[in-house]
């Protein structure tokens, strides 16, 4: 406190000061639980109103016909799962090559214009995107689960890249240098020594980017969003997902498919849930089993 | 990015749970028995969502009795043209007639008029006793924006006795391509000369004033939401939303209902079918009295040449015959003969 | 072949925009640049301009990060200096798993909760004791402006707040103490010297949040009500550039609506690729200044 120490009441500037304080204070706290309120409110929602439309029928089957209610959103469930799994598969290894290149083998000039091209993608709007793959890839051919996989590839890229970079920037100098002390050749140190050291915070970005685009719609609404209503692992045809069928149902008038959009939506929810706390999970623990800081 | 003292083990163990448990279901609704399609063709339409609900009633039909495993998303008029244009799809829906640069740019494609319904008008103001009646006039008025209020002099006019609110009207149109649309503005334009010259007929105009929906479910859901709406979609989601839809004046000067009496009759005023299948049935003559004003055929896109084109003449040969019986119960009105014989004969192009 | 992998994706960038650029060429020829300020979407009669949604762009997301700025900014300085220690970790996740929230599940809400309210609650209570002001008047609406505001401002809390708390983390505590050693009180200590300090970065996280909104297409397209002309109350139907795209480029009846469309699509670009290039600009100053 700053009263000095012979005055024995507070100046009337003092307690003006003290008092904005306190008022800013009680603002910025009511800010914080706004945030948290919201965040409660739709959270609540998904929660009540999905959890209601839960159902064995809903994991398993596909949907209704036209004016009849139940049916399911199975179809919808598989895609999202083939639809992640392609695109992870095309992301990963693209994002971390481009990370490698990045932070062991390019000239800073180089480092500069990657990563100046990859904040620029990541900046690019998913639904320009969207109509990228379907200009190039949907046109004359159709639309497919790989053009929608493709879609959501590109988005996830740029945060892989980022993520590995940044953990590769922690993998001690040392380690590199030791290594090509003894000979071994650049790549090879890469593959062999860095890369396992890094091992950790790639998974913890892919991760992290498969929450990103689970819950994309954009990418796919030119690119796969007419499917069969009908369970299909095979992604050379168009899947259903959950972000679209959450989109289509929600604007629908009728009260069942609300609850299954609210359903479906609880699922994408608890699934990226998940994802986010297991990777902030395994952020932690490797933090505590390396004791590096940063990040 | 910041640390969290939570136990991992914990909580990695319950991801794993969470995630096995939906696996678990999926594999389990993947080994449940498949419908039948085996050596099934895939046939895979879009378009129209007018067709919709009666396409929808036809794939399990389809696909017991034909062997055809048919997909069909309702994505509007307008995409279903566009997207059997880029044969990303078998084939499209419309209620929009295509226009002589869509046929060109289809290169080689028919469009056959394959059901028939109508375009209601529903609006939600509870509590109203009677059925609200209208006229195209007072429509356009209200799509245009002069009309604002439900209980203007204009409509109170045509609902003596009903005891209209003031509540301010909120028009609700198609914000996508829609051959709703197209259907709906070429009544306005037939019976109103300020509509005709103002905005015209198309699949999307340039709404003076309201809300738009997406897609017929779009539509019905700002109807259902917002007290005051008036929208125009297929009678068949009026129906299955439990919408009240108004009487509107035909020329007979009756209200007609968009019953199956009403689009009967206003399909029966087609004596001749245009070598393009162009049928245009809004606001029909006074010969017809019961024939409700705002009807439609919607057409079936088909490529001339195609690969598929014995799956897809079966397919819609079944479609104009058999299929017409699912029509009744969601107010879609068997195609008269003179249309399913012009529609025959044009099926008879789509080859190999 | 990391060489390679890094070629491929610059070549992806050049790519896009040139993909974009191509397939909006033919709308460019026929409308020049005066679409971009011609106020008509009238695919009738063949006429396109991209002002009416540039407008519902720029006032959606201007009044959204308006009302996320202090919001996010005031989260910050809850988690960083005013709660309580065991609080702060709890109520950072929340606001995070915020952000996890996918833009269809806020669009979703938007309509069957959000909406409803707005229509029968919200936006009599604005028009009753507002309504003086234009943007307050006009006829309740469960989807509109408001709406679309509203949820944007959602979405760009967390990105902000985030980025912010970060900053606030890495002020040198010297230079807090040393503000507080001088008498200050701790909003003055805030005021003087963290804000300040932390400046380029909130502006920065600013810029970024502003990209977020520009580019959203999804939850606008549930919650706007797709309006056809630029209304002056919120409580009308708007519609924005990238929910136009969504909503109509698929089903475009003629050529030139859909050429139209792709010119909207190239002026998203521009406008995201301008709005994410200003961040970067504001990062590396700052970067070279030393603050960051």
């Amino acid at each position: 406190m700053a009263a000095a120490p012979s005055a024995l009441t507070p100046s009337r500037r003092l307690r003006r000061r003290k008092r904005t304080e306190k008022i800013l204070a009680v603002l910025a706290s009511l800010s914080a639980l706004l945030a948290v309120s919201v965040l409660v409110l739709v959270v609540w929602a998904v929660l009540r109103r999905g959890a209601a439309a839960f159902s064995w029928d809903f994991f398993t089957k596909s949907q209704a016909v036209f004016g009849q209610s139940g049916g399911g959103i199975a179809p919808a469930i598989v895609g999202t799962i083939v639809l992640i799994f392609w695109a992870t598969l095309m992301a990963v290894p693209l994002g971390v090559l481009v990370a490698i290149y990045v932070s062991e083998f390019s000239s800073p000039r180089s480092a500069r214009l990657i990563r100046m091209t990859l904040d620029i993608l990541n900046g690019v709007p998913a639904i320009v995107i969207g109509i990228f793959v379907f200009g190039l890839l949907v046109v004359g051919h159709g639309q497919s689960g790989f053009y929608g996989s493709i879609a959501l590839a590109i988005m996830m890229i740029p945060l892989i890249s980022r993520s590995t970079t940044e953990v590769l920037a922690l993998v001690p100098r040392s380690l590199r240098e030791a290594s090509l002390g003894l000979g071994v050749a650049r790549w090879r140190t890469v593959v062999s020594i860095v890369l396992p050291a890094a091992i950790g915070g790639i998974i913890t970005g892919t991760i992290l980017a498969i929450a990103r685009i689970a819950g994309e719609t954009a990418p796919l609404l030119f690119t796969s969003s007419i499917a069969a209503n009908s369970v299909n692992w095979d992604a050379g045809q168009p899947l259903n997902s959950l972000p679209l069928t959450i989109y289509t149902y929600s604007e629908s008038p009728s009260p069942s498919d609300h609850a299954q959009a609210w359903a479906a939506a609880l699922l994408l929810m608890m699934f990226v849930l998940i994802l986010s706390v297991t990777a902030r999970s395994l952020f932690a623990w490797r933090q505590r089993r390396t004791g590096a800081t940063g990040g | 990015m910041f640390t969290r003292h939570v136990n991992r083990w914990k909580l990695g163990a319950l991801g794993v749970l969470a995630i096995s448990a939906v696996v678990a279901g999926v594999l389990a609704s993947a080994a449940s028995p498949a419908p039948n399609r085996t050596a099934a063709t895939k046939l895979t339409g879009a378009g129209s969502t007018f067709v919709f609900p009666l396409v929808s009633q036809w794939i399990p039909a389809v696909g017991s009795a034909l062997g055809i495993d048919l997909t069909y998303a309702g994505v509007g008029s307008g995409a279903g043209i566009a997207q059997i244009t880029a044969r990303t799809v078998d084939f499209g829906a419309s209620d929009a007639p295509m226009t002589s640069d869509q046929f060109s740019a289809c290169k080689g494609c028919v469009q056959i008029p394959w059901a028939l319904a109508a375009t209601s008008i529903p609006y939600n103001l509870p509590g109203l006793t009677k059925q609200v009646k209208l006229t195209g006039p007072v429509l356009a008025g209200i799509y245009l924006g002069q009309i604002t209020t439900w209980d203007a002099p204009a409509i109170k006019a045509l609902n003596p006795g009903l005891a209209l609110p003031s509540t301010k009207i909120t028009p609700v149109y198609r914000s996508d391509n829609s051959g709703t649309s197209y259907n709906f503005t070429d009544y306005l334009s037939t019976v109103s000369p300020a509509w005709k010259s103002k905005i015209g007929v198309g699949v999307n105009a340039s709404w003076p004033t309201g809300v738009g929906g997406k897609g017929s479910s779009g539509v019905s859901g700002v109807i259902k939401g917002t007290v005051g709406a008036i929208g125009y979609v297929d009678i068949a989601y009026a129906l299955s939303n439990k919408l009240q839809v108004a009487a509107i004046k035909n020329k007979a000067g009756i209200y007609a209902q968009p019953g199956l009496r009403g689009i009967a009759a206003a399909g029966a005023t087609v004596k001749t079918v245009p070598s393009n299948n162009e049928l245009h049935i809004v606001d029909p003559p006074a010969s017809s009295p019961k024939a409700y004003p705002i009807c439609t055929f919607t057409y079936i896109i088909l490529p001339t040449s195609s690969s598929k084109a014995p799956d897809l003449r079966k397919f819609v040969f079944w479609a104009l015959t058999k299929g017409q019986t699912y029509g009744p119960k969601l107010l879609f009105s068997p195609i008269p003969k003179v249309v399913l014989a012009a529609s025959e004969k044009t099926l008879k192009q789509v080859q190999g | 072949m990391t060489t390679l992998a890094a070629a491929f994706v610059v070549a992806l960038v050049v790519m896009i925009v040139y993909e974009v650029v191509r397939q909006a060429w033919p709308a460019i020829q026929t409308f020049g640049i005066s679409f971009v300020w011609t106020d008509v979407w009238n695919p009738i009669k063949g006429e396109f301009g991209a002002w009416q949604f540039i407008v519902g762009t720029v006032v959606s997301s201007f009044f959204a990060i308006l009302l996320a700025t202090p919001i996010s900014i005031a989260i910050a300085l809850f988690l960083t200096e005013l709660a309580p220690k065991w609080l702060r970790g709890p109520v950072a996740t929340l606001v995070e798993l915020l952000a996890a929230i996918p833009s269809v599940v806020l669009g979703l809400w938007g309509i069957l909760v959000l909406g409803p309210v707005l229509a029968s609650d919200v936006e009599p209570w604005l028009n009753k004791w507002f309504g003086w002001l234009q943007v307050f008047s006009g006829q309740p609406s469960p989807v509109g402006m408001l709406n679309a505001i509203l949820i944007l401002t959602i979405m760009i809390v967390p990105i902000v707040s985030a980025i912010t708390r970060e900053l606030f983390l890495r002020v040198p505590k010297e230079l807090k103490e040393g503000a507080l050693g001088l008498g200050t009180t701790r909003w003055e200590a805030i005021r003087g010297v963290v804000i300040p300090y932390c400046g380029p970065g909130i502006v920065a996280a600013v810029i970024l949040g502003i990209g977020r909104a520009v580019g959203e297409a999804i939850a606008v397209a549930q919650v706007s009500g797709n309006g056809t002309t630029i209304q002056r109350s919120f409580f009308a139907p708007t519609n924005t550039l990238a929910a136009k795209i969504a909503n109509s480029y698929q089903g475009a009846a003629t050529k030139l609506e859909g050429d139209s469309l792709l010119y909207l699509a190239l002026i998203l670009l521009i406008l995201a690729l301008f709005v994410n290039g200003a961040a970067q600009v504001v990062i590396r100053r700052a970067e070279k200044r030393g603050v960051l």
